[in-house]
C-alpha cells in the first residue's frame, strides 16, 4: 500500500566559503562573495604543489553552542586532533536542527541522522600512514626492517586511528553530541551522496522508523584529493569553475557542509514550523560504467531523472529551476547537458539552470546537499542567482543557462547529479502552499 | 590470430576510430595525434574507448583513456585488454 506521508523541509544549515549559516550563505551568493584562494601545500617543510580553493576561512566549532564535553571526548578520541570535516558535520547537523526549532526527547526520541561523506578520514589516516612509512624508512638504513616488525608498528599506531576511515564512527560521534538514539545511517555515494542520503531519510519517515531526520554531509579539500583530481586532468589550473563553457578547463575545490531537517507534513504543521518545500520524490540509478569518467552516449543519467517523474507523479513541464552538478570539466558537462536536452528538449523555456559550483566550489560528496540548499533558500526567495564564470556557452550544449540574476515565481526545482562511479541522482522540491 | 589478437588490428582499429570521430580511415596513420592532428577532445576519447569496449568486449582501465593519442597507443591498449582476457586475468 503506498505510503501517504508526505515528507518537507524544516532546517537547513550551510556551511560554505560564502557563508556559515543559511542568512550569511544566501547573502553571500547574492553578493557573490567568492572567496577562492591559493593553497599552498607542505610536507614536512618543504612545499609540494598548490591548488586554488573556496576556503572557508573562519569556522571554530566551539562558536555553535555545542557541549564542551561531547567536542573534547571526540578530540581525546582522536588522540588530540581536530577533525575539521567531521567538525563541519557537527556544526551542519546543529544548524539545521537550530533552524528547524526541533525539540525531542533524548529519552524517548524519534530522530534519525542520515550522514554522507565521501572521503571521510582519509586525509590524516594517509598523513599518518606516510609519516610512519617515512620513519621506518629512515630507521631501515640503520637496520633491515621485516615486513613482521612493520606490521607489528603499523598495528601498534593505527589500533586507534584505523578509526578515522570507518564510516560508523564518526555516525556514533555525531549521534552522541546531539543524543540521537534512533535508526541512522552513513552513506557514501561520492558526489551524489546528499541526494541518495534525501531519499534515505524520506523512506525512513514514511516507514515510521522515525519522525524527523537530520540529514548531513561534509568534506574538505587535502593534498591527496588534489592529486587525484589533478591527476584525472580535471582540476582546474586557473581556479576558475565555468560550468558548461567553451573554454572550460576542470573543477575547483570548496571546503563546507550542509544541513537539513526533513519531517512528515503533519508533525511540521502541528508544530508550526517553517517549511522550506516538501520532498516529492527522487530518482537515482548507477551507471557503474568507470569510477572517474561517465560512459558519453549512454541514457542512464537521463533515465534516473526520468524515473524521478515517474516516482514523483510530476511532469516535467512543472520544473521552474533546476541545479545541475556543473563542475565544469568537458566530457562530464557533455553528458549532462546531453540528458538535460534529451528530457527537456533543445533550448527549453523552462527549466532555467544555475550551477553554484562557481560560488562554493566542489564540496565533492557533500556539493550534492549544500547546492540543494542554496536552490531551497532560491525556491524560497524566487531569486535565481546567475552562474558565473560561464562567458560563452560551449555550442554543443542547447541549456537555458541562466546569465543574470532573475528574480521570478517559483514553484518546483530539480536537483540532478552525475556522480563518479555513474552514481546518477535527481531531486524533486515543490513550495507548500 | 594469436591470444585472441585479430590479424588485422590495426586496419580495425582505423576504421573504428575513424567512425566514431566521423573522419575517413584514410586519414589515419599509425602515429597521427587525434587530439593534436584531428581536434579529438576528452568526449570523443570516452566515445571511442565505448566504441573498443563493445566490439572486442574488453574493459579499458579509466587511466588508459587519456592515452588513447594514436592508433598506435590504441593497438597497444586493446592488445593488453584482449591479452589479459585470454589469460584469464
Amino acid at each position: 500500500m503506498e505510503n501517504k506521508k508526505r515528507i518537507v523541509i524544516t532546517g537547513i544549515g550551510p556551511i560554505s566559503s560564502v557563508g556559515i549559516g543559511k542568512d550569511e550563505f544566501w547573502k553571500g551568493i547574492l553578493q557573490k562573495r567568492i572567496n577562492l584562494k591559493l593553497e599552498k601545500c607542505f610536507i614536512g617543510n618543504e612545499q609540494w604543489d598548490s591548488f586554488h580553493l573556496h576556503k572557508i576561512d573562519k569556522f571554530n566549532i566551539a562558536d555553535f553552542g555545542i557541549d564542551k564535553d561531547k567536542l573534547n571526548d571526540i578530540k581525546e578520541w582522536k588522540e588530540g586532533e581536530e577533525v575539521i570535516d567531521l567538525s563541519y558535520l557537527i556544526a551542519a547537523v546543529k544548524l539545521a536542527l537550530d533552524d528547524s526549532k526541533l525539540k525531542y526527547n533524548s529519552e524517548d526520541n524519534r530522530i534519525s541522522l542520515v550522514l554522507a561523506h565521501e572521503n571521510i578520514g582519509l586525509m590524516p589516516f594517509g598523513f599518518k600512514v606516510s609519516n610512519l612509512a617515512y620513519e621506518m624508512l629512515i630507521d631501515k638504513r640503520k637496520n633491515e626492517i621485516s615486513k613482521k616488525v612493520f606490521f607489528d608498528e603499523f598495528y601498534r599506531k593505527f589500533l586507534k586511528s584505523g578509526y578515522d576511515v570507518q564510516t560508523f564512527a564518526d555516525l556514533f560521534h555525531v549521534a552522541r553530541v546531539f543524543n540521537v538514539h534512533s535508526y541512522s545511517l552513513f552513506l557514501n555515494n561520492a558526489c551524489a551522496s546528499g541526494l541518495y542520503a534525501l531519499e534515505a531519510a524520506s523512506q525512513i519517515i514514511k516507514q515510521g522508523q522515525a519522525s524527523a531526520v537530520v540529514v548531513a554531509t561534509a568534506d574538505c579539500s587535502d593534498i591527496y584529493k588534489y592529486l587525484w583530481f589533478k591527476n584525472l586532468k580535471i582540476y582546474s589550473p586557473d581556479g576558475k569553475i565555468r560550468p558548461f563553457a567553451k573554454n572550460s578547463n576542470g573543477l575547483v575545490f570548496g571546503d563546507g557542509g550542509a544541513g537539513i531537517v526533513m519531517e512528515d507534513l503533519f508533525s511540521a504543521q502541528n508544530r508550526n514550523a517553517q517549511i522550506y518545500a516538501e520532498y516529492i520524490g527522487g530518482g537515482f540509478n548507477l551507471e557503474g560504467w568507470k569510477i572517474t569518467v561517465p560512459q558519453i552516449g549512454s541514457d542512464s543519467y537521463q533515465k534516473a531523472i526520468q524515473s524521478a517523474f515517474k516516482n514523483s507523479y510530476i511532469d516535467k513541464n512543472e520544473i521552474d529551476f533546476l541545479c545541475p552538478h556543473g563542475i565544469g570539466s568537458q566530457p562530464i558537462d557533455y553528458y549532462e547537458a546531453k540528458a538535460i536536452t534529451d528530457v527537456f528538449g533543445l533550448s527549453p523555456k523552462k527549466p532555467l539552470i544555475t550551477a553554484f559550483k562557481p560560488y562554493l566550489g566542489h564540496n565533492l560528496g557533500s556539493s550534492a546537499l549544500l547546492e540543494t540548499v542554496a536552490l531551497l533558500l532560491s525556491l524560497n526567495n524566487n531569486v535565481i542567482p546567475p552562474t558565473l564564470n560561464c562567458d560563452t556557452l560551449d555550442p554543443k550544449f542547447n541549456i537555458s543557462l541562466v546569465k543574470e540574476r532573475k528574480e521570478i515565481k517559483l514553484n518546483m526545482a530539480m536537483k540532478i547529479c552525475c556522480a563518479f562511479a555513474g552514481y546518477n541522482a535527481a531531486s524533486i522540491f515543490k513550495k507548500i502552499d | 590470430m594469436q591470444n585472441n589478437i585479430p590479424d588485422n588490428l590495426e586496419n580495425e582499429l582505423k576504421q573504428l576510430i575513424a567512425l566514431t570521430i566521423g573522419i575517413s580511415p584514410e586519414e589515419l596513420e599509425i602515429t597521427t595525434n587525434f587530439w593534436s592532428d584531428l581536434g579529438v577532445d576528452s568526449i570523443k576519447a570516452i566515445a571511442i574507448t565505448v566504441a573498443i569496449e563493445r566490439r572486442y568486449k574488453v574493459t579499458v582501465r579509466d587511466e588508459q583513456i587519456p592515452q588513447i593519442t594514436t592508433v598506435g597507443q590504441v593497438i597497444e591498449i586493446v592488445k593488453d585488454a584482449l591479452k589479459k582476457k585470454s589469460d584469464g586475468k
